[in-house]
């Protein structure tokens, strides 16, 4: 009822002065950069991030360099550098698809949302506003974060015990997947928000489908569990990042299956943007 | 109740009658928090499923296990691991109890009509505790016994009068109603929902995992300390780690982390604005 509302003023209004397309979408743009600015939560979440991901990286490698000569021959040679690097990833993830569930709940929360559709009631447009200015921001913080955890870890273990460079093969594309997974958990946890409408049950969502589905059921192989538990969100993106696969899927797979999770989610979103109220 | 300042006659309410109106009120918020019954649908689904799930593959692959895993295998505990799941969503719930009240300004009402602040938390706290209680109790005997019907010899399975067993099973509702009022203080402290749920959540699920990550003995060591991985041994029959903590040792753990979150709750309650 209330979008039909809406759509009657819009054609009322387009009768009056007809914006262009991108004049309306340059318009929905700035707004959305204004609030994303001034986002507290969001600064600090990826404040939060960054050290976490550089300083807890920082500190695994540096106790491995400590514990190396307690390690046997077999333990030193399944020591991977790359993996004790990214290994507080499995938390870090949780950092970004909060950032973006937070981006968006926040508005349901202080009733924002209601001026901005009523500003913007092409709320697809409003969504992919959101959306084109979130993944910039998280592309950029997680490469920040990515590298500086990846250079300083690998000049921790340098000198003690193996490392790697970015030139080793392989090793760009890990750096590269860790920051592909990161950016696409704010995204996914954007669409979560939109979806859920409160940041108590996004938040809740993220957790759960991050961290704990993957606790719960990894201990499941065989039958039907060889084809549904390595694509989990969590553990397509230790497919991405994590050099020795197991029974993960392939870097290629991982990467296309986790995109057409986000697509998935960005068109359920869309839908249920617009068909229910705010 | 705004008569209290006003009023010298109803200055002199006893405990009792205050007791029962707090009660009162606390109550009508509780039962009309949005999401409760939501919270409350999901841990059902939660635990027998995951019951069913997990036992269900275990009593199916019990011959291909190795004998290491199938010394280690804990019936119980397989049974009831649904928790780590539900406790997301029972934590939730004790944080939005709380943080509800303060993102809608009803605790400023709230406040005023009792301005004994300490009562109105210790309140919500008993109501929470004894619905939650009740309600995950019975979802702890349903996972139980849907996992040990799943379990037939020769995989490992336990009647409920085994010893220990009841413990376990009672000790199932017992550790979702402590992580509940774990988010409930949190959400005390903190006041605001986000805030709330990343402590909540990084005390429960991520300290665990990250704990982990350090690996070798100090690992080890400090995990049995956590208040996820230390109440869990209320709801396991096989104890391991580096102390080996009991049943009531490792719940003991987790009360001592709601005691800490509970004690700042009460005391700041009282000296800061709503």
């Amino acid at each position: 009822m209330m979008s039909e509302t809406i759509q009657a003023t819009t054609a009322t209004s387009r009768r009056r002065a007809t914006p262009s397309a991108l004049l309306r979408a340059r318009a929905a743009l700035s707004a959305e950069w204004i609030k994303l600015r001034s986002l507290r939560s969001m600064l600090v979440t990826l404040v939060l991030a960054a050290v976490f991901c550089i300083g807890y990286a920082d500190l695994l490698c540096w106790r491995f360099t400590l514990r190396w000569h307690t390690f046997d021959a077999a333990s030193k040679a399944a020591f991977n550098p790359l993996d004790t690097n990214f290994n507080d990833l499995v938390i870090g993830v949780l950092f970004f698809g909060v950032l973006g569930a937070l981006v968006v709940t926040n508005e349901y929360g202080n009733g924002l949302i209601r001026t901005t559709l009523a500003a913007t009631p092409q709320r697809g447009l409003f969504l992919a506003a959101k959306a084109a200015l979130l993944v910039p921001l998280a592309l950029v913080s997680s490469a920040v974060i990515i590298f500086a955890a990846f250079l300083t870890g690998q000049g921790i273990l340098a000198g003690h015990v193996p490392h790697v460079t970015l030139a080793d093969p392989g090793v760009l594309g890990r750096v590269l997947g860790a920051i592909f997974y990161l950016t696409a958990a704010s995204l996914i946890g954007l669409f979560i928000g939109v979806i859920a409408r409160s940041a108590a049950a996004a938040m809740t969502c993220v957790f759960g489908a991050f961290l704990v589905l993957e606790t719960l059921l990894d201990s499941l192989h065989g039958g039907v569990w060889q084809h549904t538990v390595p694509y989990l969100p969590s553990n397509l993106g230790n497919a991405l990042w994590l050099s020795h696969s197991g029974s993960l899927a392939s870097p290629t797979v991982a990467a296309l299956v986790l995109a057409a999770y986000v697509i998935v989610l960005g068109v359920v979103a869309t839908f249920s943007l617009r068909s229910r109220d705010a | 109740m705004s008569a209290q300042a006003g009023t010298a006659p109803y200055a002199g309410a006893s405990l009792e009658t205050r007791f029962r109106a707090t009660a009162r009120s606390e109550w009508i918020k509780f039962r009309s928090v949005r999401s409760g019954p939501a919270v409350l649908l999901a841990t059902a689904v939660i635990l027998p499923v995951t019951a069913w799930l997990l036992c269900g593959y275990y009593g199916h692959n019990w011959a291909t296990m190795s004998p290491a895993s199938k010394a280690s295998f804990d019936p119980v505990f397989i049974s009831l691991r649904g928790i780590e799941g539900a406790q997301l969503f029972v934590g939730a719930f004790g944080v939005i109890t709380v943080t509800g009240e303060y993102t809608s300004g009803l605790i400023r009402g709230t406040f005023i009509a009792t301005p004994q602040r300490a009562q109105v938390i210790a309140m919500k706290a008993t109501i929470f505790a004894a619905v939650v209680w009740a309600w995950c109790t019975i979802l702890s005997f349903a996972a139980f016994f849907i996992g040990q019907s799943l379990l037939s010899s020769p995989a490992k399975h336990v009647a409920i009068g085994d010893p220990g067993v009841l413990t376990a099973v009672f000790g199932g509702g017992l550790y979702l109603t402590l992580v509940g009022l774990l988010g409930l203080f949190i959400g005390v402290l903190l006041r605001r929902t986000p805030a709330a749920l990343a402590a909540l959540f990084g005390i429960l699920l991520v300290s665990p995992v990250a704990i982990g990550l350090l690996g070798g003995k100090l690992s080890a060591q400090l995990a049995e300390f956590l208040p996820d991985s230390g109440g869990e041994e209320i709801f396991k029959l096989l104890h391991s780690g580096a102390y080996t903590l009991g049943p009531w040792q490792g719940f003991a753990i987790l009360a001592a982390y709601v005691a800490v979150a509970a004690a700042p709750a009460f005391l700041l309650v009282r000296r800061r604005d709503a």
